[in-house]
């Protein structure tokens, strides 16, 4: 008996250990990036984890000084994602709908296209993209390269496929006695989809938008390709040049920059942990 | 009722929105002469319109707008891909045949002998109509750039200096009005003899003569200046001296782009190299973070152990933060040779620094290590909800039967586990196989295979299809680079459907819908 609890505890605190050793390992880089961001120095080779003389100047410089391209990193993103996440699932949950609730030829190929094409991910089309925008440069200049109307066309067309599948799970799992009665009343198709599906849909419309939000907000392939130019740029592809170039000397700006291109996404994340769990799972744990 | 009728009258404003932009574009792909724009924009009109009004056709409302957008930047990308590949485009290979003429055409050139004209402008106000221009002989010139005769006009020199002061009711134009309109006169291609007059100086037209001239029969390019002849030869023209001309032209290949991957020297080593790091990268990367993720998943389960929710939501931190912003910190931070932190404890308490990115070894170790720390949380949450799913009966009846901890985990618990997480394994393996942003990122690639090589020792196919495309050291691959695309694509569906086939997720799938 004595040895089994003497056993017990040695096995929980090796538990205990193990996980404090992963728990460095995971969050070590952000406490890095966080603790430098408060040095005075900009320069890499001075920077410590715990500044002897914490400062702001940095989120300063990045936020208000007139030379710095950081606002309009972070404003051109937050645009793209949310234009892209809010038409993303429009166009998802009118697909979705259809193909929970009307039976017609063609839809199971349908369905089955559509995750056939989903794995062929976009980028690995990054020439045949290139090359049509160019080609819209010419004829439709207005979504030709170095636009973000022309981005947010492309992420579009990469979004719809899983999410569709996604929302589709969700929508057959919707009660359609509801739907009847309304159909009794008169209403139309298009009217019940306004009017119940999608409020009663509440849930996986507010995951899809964030997951297609964080995704779009990291994306980095494609805005780094179609975009030039410093006032264009996404904060992905603008944050990677702008320390790529002089990391040494511009690492306070830029950690500064990490902390603050993290916050909303981790805040966002943190708060509806399990839906978004859930969603990106993919309904593949069955409960 | 009036609901009813307000909402009819938005669905045709709405409409006639889409229609005045759809057909402005169909106007615009008609002036550009663009037949792809033009077909695309008149199906897309008629379906819109046709879901519109069309009471049999409600299901297009649904469908349509998601589909057109899967079409155009996923499907179409795809089908322009395979066709890409089985081009030649690449530098020097970017504009059709018909173009390239055209362009040697355009190319003239001008002999020291060649005649000299000072020119005079007539016209009214300062509007130029018509030119003379005067060497040995005297041309007159409209300002399209077509030769007049002389006997048309009525040419009136009243100082008989042999300028004429009036071409008709036109008046002889000072220097300043012809200053005025020069941009218009430097546009003025004047066919003439074997080329075309044109502005040479702001004073004088001179004679330029075409360099090259095309045989359509023979399909020949003749050199005027000298008189070689070149022959079109694999898209492009060469001389019988192998002299080649810039620039070629795009032409169907076939297979050509495959074959010099899979055969040719310069491009199969390369090419297999990176394959068998993909594969390896991929591999390791899923089962080392799926076997930590696992392991943390196994310990967090246990509802004995305290402050479980917190150690769950601190290890999940590399999973929420956006992971260009980590990669970042990772390559520059911790990596960087000099300046990077982990070098720094290196030096200070051991004296020594590690080339994290720079040799080949440390690199490929280096980019394993990153993504592993960016993937474990994933396998780890998914774990645990695979985990919890598990009946606890189960294992109690095993532990019943004598089984120890190790052995219900060998017999019981992993082979559920899989079971439930296959579909999720081939995806993140399918998606790790494809992840550009990590390596490109961290390493970009590097180090290179060898010197003047493009493919680098950490570059999975994907970003060594982007740098062949877009970063290539000799010009750009366009097609070699979709031939590399069409490549993975095959086999992230062979290993798909492999893998899928042994795991019946497919026929579940199919069977749900």
């Amino acid at each position: 008996m004595r040895y089994n609890s003497f056993r017990y505890i040695i096995g929980r605190t090796a538990r205990h250990a193990f996980v404090w050793i992963a728990i460095l390992f995971a969050i070590f880089p952000a406490l890095f990036v966080i603790g430098t961001s408060f040095n005075p120095a900009n320069s890499i080779s001075t920077t410590s984890i715990f500044p002897a003389s914490p400062t702001l100047a940095n989120y300063i410089n990045l936020l208000f000084s007139t030379n710095s391209s950081f606002p309009v990193w972070i404003w051109n993103t937050l645009k793209i994602c949310l234009i892209t996440s809010s038409i993303s699932v429009f166009l998802c949950a009118l697909g979705a709908y259809a193909f929970s609730r009307f039976s017609f030829r063609g839809r199971r190929i349908g369905l089955l296209t559509i995750l056939l094409v989903q794995m062929f991910p976009q980028t690995l089309g990054m020439t045949a993209i290139f090359l049509i925008m160019t080609w819209f440069n010419k004829t439709l200049p207005l979504l030709g390269l170095n636009t973000h109307a022309g981005l947010i066309f492309v992420y579009l067309g990469g979004a719809i496929g899983f999410n569709t599948w996604l929302m589709k799970g969700y929508f057959d799992t919707i009660p359609r006695s509801l739907e009847e009665a309304a159909f009794v009343d008169g209403a139309t198709h298009f009217r019940t989809f306004l009017s119940i599906v999608l409020p009663l849909a509440r849930p996986i419309l507010a995951v899809i938008f964030i997951i297609q939000f964080i995704a779009t907000y990291s994306e980095y392939m494609i805005a780094s390709t179609l975009l030039k130019g410093d006032n264009m740029y996404t904060l992905a592809v603008g944050l990677k040049l702008f320390v790529g170039q002089h990391y040494d000397d511009r690492w306070g700006p830029f950690a500064a920059a990490g902390v603050i291109g993290s916050l909303l996404i981790v805040a966002v994340f943190y708060s509806l942990q399990n839906l978004i769990v859930s969603g990106l799972t993919g309904g593949a744990v069955k409960e | 009722m009036e609901k009813r009728l307000l909402r009819f009258y938005l669905k045709i404003v709405l409409l006639s929105v889409f229609n005045a932009i759809a057909v402005f574009i169909l106007i615009l792909s008609i002036l550009s002469n663009d037949v792809y724009l033009l077909i695309a924009n008149t199906v897309l009109l008629a379906l819109v319109n046709l879901s519109s009004f069309s009471r049999k056709r409600y299901l297009l409302k649904y469908l349509l707008p998601g589909f057109f957008f899967l079409v155009a930047m996923v499907v179409l990308p795809i089908c322009y891909n395979i066709y890409l590949s089985m081009t030649n485009y690449s530098t020097g290979h970017v504009i059709g045949k018909d173009d390239a003429i055209k362009h040697f055409l355009n190319r003239e050139f001008l002999s020291p002998e060649s005649e000299k004209y000072s020119f005079t402008a007539y016209g009214e106000n300062a509007e130029i109509t018509l030119l003379v221009l005067k060497s040995s002989t005297e041309i007159i010139v409209d300002i399209n750039g077509n030769i007049r005769d002389k006997n048309e006009f009525s040419i009136l020199d009243t100082n008989q200096d042999g300028i004429p002061d009036k071409i008709n009711e036109w008046i002889l134009l000072d220097q300043l009005r012809v200053n005025a309109n020069i941009p218009r006169l430097q546009a003025l291609r004047i066919p003439y003899d074997n080329g075309w007059l044109r502005l040479s100086t702001l004073r004088e037209f001179r004679h330029y003569e075409h360099q090259y001239l095309y045989d359509r029969e023979t399909d020949t390019l003749t050199d005027v200046k000298n008189g070689r002849i070149y022959r079109s030869e694999s898209a492009r023209f060469v001389s019988s001296e192998g002299e080649v001309l810039d620039p070629g032209w795009t032409e169907y290949v076939g297979l050509r782009n495959y074959l010099r991957i899979l055969i040719t020297d310069r491009y199969r080593r390369p090419f297999f190299g990176v394959f068998i790091w993909t594969i390896e990268w991929s591999l390791v990367t899923v089962t080392a973070s799926f076997a930590l993720g696992l392991f943390l998943a196994i310990i967090l389960n246990d509802s004995r152990l305290r402050f479980r929710k917190f150690y769950r939501s601190l290890l999940i931190v590399p999973y929420a933060i956006p992971s260009f912003i980590s990669l970042l910190v990772w390559r520059y931070g911790f990596f960087s040779s000099e300046f990077g932190f982990l070098n720094r404890m290196l030096r200070s308490f051991a004296g020594i620094s590690i080339p994290w990115l720079s040799a080949v070894t440390w690199a490929r170790f280096s980019v394993l290590l990153t993504n592993v720390w960016l993937t474990f949380p994933y396998m780890m949450l998914v774990s645990l909800g695979a985990l919890q799913s598990i009946q606890p009966q189960l294992l109690e009846a095993a532990r019943i039967d004598g089984a120890g901890n190790w052995q219900r985990f060998r017999k019981i618990t992993f082979p559920l586990l899989i079971v439930t997480l296959a579909p999720l394994l081939i995806g993140s393996f399918a998606t790790t196989f494809n992840n550009f942003t990590v390596i490109w990122l961290l390493t970009e690639g590097r180090p290179i295979m060898g010197v003047g090589e493009v493919a680098g020792s950490t570059d999975i196919l994907i970003s060594y299809a982007y740098k062949l495309a877009f970063s290539g050291r000799e010009g750009n691959e366009m097609a070699l680079s979709a031939a590399v695309s069409v490549l993975i694509f095959v086999i992230v569906v062979a290993i798909s459907i492999v893998s899928f086939r042994r795991t019946r997720v497919l026929e579940d799938i199919a069977d749900e819908i």
